[in-house]
């Protein structure tokens, strides 16, 4: 989004800006059963520790993110996805 | 009452393909036996744990979708427990998560025929304010 332009006077651009909106990744392609067997794709929603991203930061809805939680968990338990990893430290 | 199953198992990597093989049909014989039928046998073969389990750090993947009763899974897994060879096991009744599926997708039908319609009944009342001629050809080729 560009920020609001004054073209008559010379203040500055709002600092202030409107995010982009975000969709559900799966409302968008019409996935209808979130597989555990598709771990590859299920590591899109998973932190670089491991941590499964909040809704509001991916952006997918209610609906898609309970399923894909259970997804991710079942994921784990048949160690396809990593349950969790130590940071790296930047030495 | 039968209903759609998913077994999935991992077996340690120590083992030779003959005993996974075997593994593999003594669960399916026990399927069949009870009248159930084998829809999908995939195979992922060996293949890297996200982390070791039991010190193992590769495992054979192998899954099963079936429809049978539901009796059977329970002795299924009984006897997947007891069994050294494989590392884990997950069983999944997939019925109720089909029907949902499936409603998401009617239902998603609809909202598209919807919309569909919506935009049509706009774009054709534009055209016409402008043009009789082109709406009428348009309406046709919709037709057929």
């Amino acid at each position: 989004m560009q920020p609001r332009s004054n073209a008559g006077d010379n203040k500055p651009p709002k600092k202030y800006y409107s995010a982009r909106k975000k969709f559900c990744a799966f409302c968008k392609d019409k996935v209808t059963l979130i597989d555990y067997k598709n771990h590859k794709f299920l590591e899109n929603f998973i932190s670089e520790t491991g941590r499964i991203f909040p809704a509001r930061v991916s952006g997918t809805c209610a609906y898609h993110q309970k399923q894909l939680s259970k997804a991710i968990k079942r994921a784990r338990q048949m160690a396809m996805i990593r349950f969790t990893e130590e940071k790296k430290r930047i030495s | 009452m039968t209903s759609r199953y998913e077994i999935g198992f991992i077996v340690t990597p120590e083992v030779n393909e003959e005993e996974v093989k075997k593994i593999i049909e003594s669960i399916t014989s026990t399927i069949t036996k009870a009248k159930g039928v084998i829809e999908n046998l995939d195979e992922w073969g060996r293949k890297k744990l996200a982390f070791p389990i039991q010190k193992n750090l590769e495992g054979y993947y192998v899954f099963v979708q079936t429809e049978v009763d539901g009796s059977v899974i329970a002795t299924l897994e009984r006897r997947m427990k007891q069994m050294e060879k494989v590392l884990r096991f997950i069983t999944l009744r997939l019925d109720d998560k089909l029907k949902k599926s499936n409603k998401l997708t009617k239902r998603w039908a609809k909202i598209d025929r919807i919309r569909k319609k919506t935009m049509d009944s706009s774009r054709s009342e534009e055209k016409e304010s402008e043009d009789f001629t082109e709406s009428e050809e348009e309406t046709d080729a919709t037709e057929k």
